[in-house]
């Protein structure tokens, strides 16, 4: 019997890891066949595709790393500048609707939240023309207001949720000290927010550094377009050349794919702490 | 001066009336505590007197000063609250000087403001932790600390031992005590819903209920002369017992039959026209004791339950169709006794208290024998 009772859960556990480390695996290969095909030559990418390379040669990243370059310093401002935008106003606006007397707050709260229901697709013919006509059209400007107005009510709702668990006595107790509502939001609410704004800060980047759909519509001028629009650029150009499109895509994953081990734990805990209570 | 007067105070939740017109004078250095059971609006009134809640009409003067839209910041006033509010991503020191900081007070004076208040508490040793890292008693004295370092004209208290456990709430009583009496000039206001906390540590009670406030009085005479039933039943623990009799004779003893038909002959002068009308009789379980040879018998009754609390025991006694639930007696710990038992009590006359139909109390009964 008592062996009985060790054996099944043992069964059941290492299914558990054999199932897991599939899923792992299934998930990490193409990045790691992605990553091993720029040391490859082209040849040997169709000859032997799942091999190791045959010689270890920088060639392939140093050729795509000159051909992203520009788009990646673009990437790069577009997604730091609308972060940093998008997570400030949306925490700004959660601090409102979950602090302050507003009259019709449902309301309010319903139109905000709402615009996490629009479409991007069906915005895109008027916004070519208010863009247009703000004169921000193939300009770096144009991405971070879009992206910026498209993420904030996302960002608010999760930033909303957390703040509403953050319990009111600490806000009346900075009251009681004397704390204006600017100093309670940037001196009790703001650090006490901390695990969902890095979950929120990481979901901008990862969304900001791969948006392909605004970036290709509102940008033309390659000393504009960002990470993703250079990339398909980059194959139609050199659409034979595939170790170093495999490069240029291995160069455009690895800053996300650092972050992300990177603030994997805080991601973690904010998302669970605003949405899981 | 920290005198608070309250006339007329009114508060609403939209069309929930929460209090229904407040009034009460605090003197400068008082020590009041609001009483009352759950919901019966003294949160809500000690909100008020903060400032973190609107009053709907009425008036709220600190001093001489009408303070119904000053901010609670500009009150005078530092609150305690039931879960220490303590900021968790600063140290007991950032906690303790938050408010100092905001007034945009010169670094040195922040400084030695919070020593001075964390030696009177004894928190020296705690400055630099975070308040994770503090026992429920040591954060709930950080909490005190950072309302003494703003050196308020009014303390409030909103159940600040609530969350401590038995021993450090004893304890934690006896601080808050000693800090009373540490700081004569400063107004106190302490909402419990724990007695004991009030009758100990208060110069005076407001009992409440329903927004309403039911008495107002020093702790003995609240517990010696409660103005109703609600009161004497609230203040005393076990709470009083009470008979339902009916006026059966006027004269100068007066005799009243209970409802199980027993005829119990009270010194009280009642006039004719009382005959016939319904009161209740108010006994305490301490009043109440195992008749003598000498003492004219009160009740008798059959022990249904004993509880042994060590110095005490608390009987439980059936008298019978007197009373639904049963009469609760309180004798001394080394007395014999057993379930089942049938016993005699009797009472001192000064302690039964008679309340009209209304539970409105009558008159104090007087010191003569009490016979069955």
């Amino acid at each position: 019997m008592t062996g009985g009772h060790r054996f099944w859960p043992s069964v059941t556990k290492a299914m558990l890891w054999a199932f897991l480390c599939a899923m792992g695996l299934l998930v990490i290969y193409p990045l790691f066949w992605m990553g091993l095909g720029g040391f490859k030559s082209n040849s040997q990418i169709f000859s032997d595709p799942f091999a190791l390379p045959e010689s270890w040669s920088f060639a392939n990243y140093l050729t795509a790393w000159q051909a992203t370059q520009g788009y990646m310093v673009s990437s790069l401002l577009v997604t730091l500048i609308s972060t940093l935008t998008t997570v400030t106003i949306s925490a700004w606006t959660a601090f409102g609707l979950t602090r302050t007397e507003i009259p019709g707050k449902p309301l309010v709260v319903g139109i905000v939240l709402g615009g996490m229901m629009l479409s991007p697709t069906v915005a895109l013919v008027p916004l070519v023309r208010m863009l247009q006509d703000y004169g921000i059209y193939d300009t770096h400007a144009a991405l971070i207001l879009l992206y910026t107005a498209f993420r904030v009510p996302f960002t608010t709702f999760l930033i909303r949720a957390y703040m509403l668990d953050l319990p009111r006595d600490l806000d009346e107790a900075a009251m009681m000290d004397g704390a204006s509502p600017g100093q309670i939001f940037r001196k009790v609410i703001l650090p006490l927010c901390q695990p969902i704004l890095i979950s929120c800060v990481v979901l901008h980047i990862l969304f900001a550094w791969n948006e392909y759909l605004f970036a290709m519509i509102f940008t033309n001028s390659p000393g504009v377009q960002t990470l993703p629009v250079g990339l398909t650029s980059m194959m139609s150009k050199q659409g034979t050349n595939f170790a170093a499109v495999f490069a240029a895509m291995t160069i455009s994953a690895l800053p996300i794919v650092i972050i992300f081990f990177l603030t994997q734990r805080y991601f973690i805990r904010g998302l669970t702490q605003g949405i899981g209570k | 001066m920290a005198n608070l007067t309250l006339r007329a105070v009114r508060k609403s939740y939209g069309t929930m009336p929460v209090l229904h017109g407040i009034d009460l004078d605090i003197a400068e250095g008082e020590f009041v505590a609001f009483v009352g059971p759950s919901g019966c609006g003294k949160s809500t009134l000690l909100r008020c007197i903060a400032g973190l809640e609107d009053i709907s009409s009425g008036e709220l003067r600190i001093g001489d000063i009408v303070m119904n839209h000053v901010a609670p910041a500009e009150r005078g006033i530092a609150m305690v609250f039931q879960s220490y509010a303590l900021y968790p991503h600063m140290t007991v020191f950032e906690n303790m000087a938050f408010g100092l900081r905001i007034a945009g007070r010169p670094k040195a004076e922040i400084t030695a403001r919070v020593h001075a208040a964390a030696e009177k508490l004894q928190l020296v040793p705690y400055l630099d932790r975070p308040p994770r890292a503090l026992s429920g008693g040591q954060r709930q004295r950080v909490a005190i600390g950072r309302a003494i370092v703003r050196d308020p004209q009014v303390f409030l208290f909103d159940e600040p031992l609530s969350n401590l456990d038995a021993a450090l709430r004893a304890a934690t009583r006896v601080e808050i005590a000693r800090l009373k009496k540490s700081m004569p000039g400063t107004t106190m206001i302490y909402v419990t819903h724990d007695q004991v906390e009030a009758m100990t540590l208060a110069d005076r009670i407001v009992v409440l209920r329903g927004g309403h406030i039911e008495q107002v009085g020093r702790p003995i005479e609240l517990y010696r002369n409660p103005a109703n039933l609600f009161v004497a039943g609230f203040i005393g623990s076990p709470a009083m017992n009470v008979l339902p009799a009916r006026v059966e004779h006027a004269g100068e003893r007066s005799v009243f039959r209970l409802a199980d038909e027993a005829l119990l002959h009270l010194p009280l002068q009642m006039s004719e026209s009382e005959v016939g009308r319904a009161v209740y009789l108010g006994i305490r379980p301490e009043d109440l004791r195992l008749a003598a040879e000498a003492d004219e018998p009160l009740l008798q009754g059959r022990i249904l339950l004993i509880e042994h609390l060590g110095e005490v025991q608390i009987l439980h006694v059936d008298v019978g169709a007197a009373k639904e639930t049963p009469l609760l007696v309180k004798v001394p710990g080394t007395t014999q006794l057993d379930e089942n038992m049938t016993v005699v009590l009797a009472a001192d006359p000064d302690s039964v208290r008679l309340f009209d139909a209304e539970g409105i109390a009558m008159r104090t009964l007087r010191a003569e024998s009490v016979g069955c």
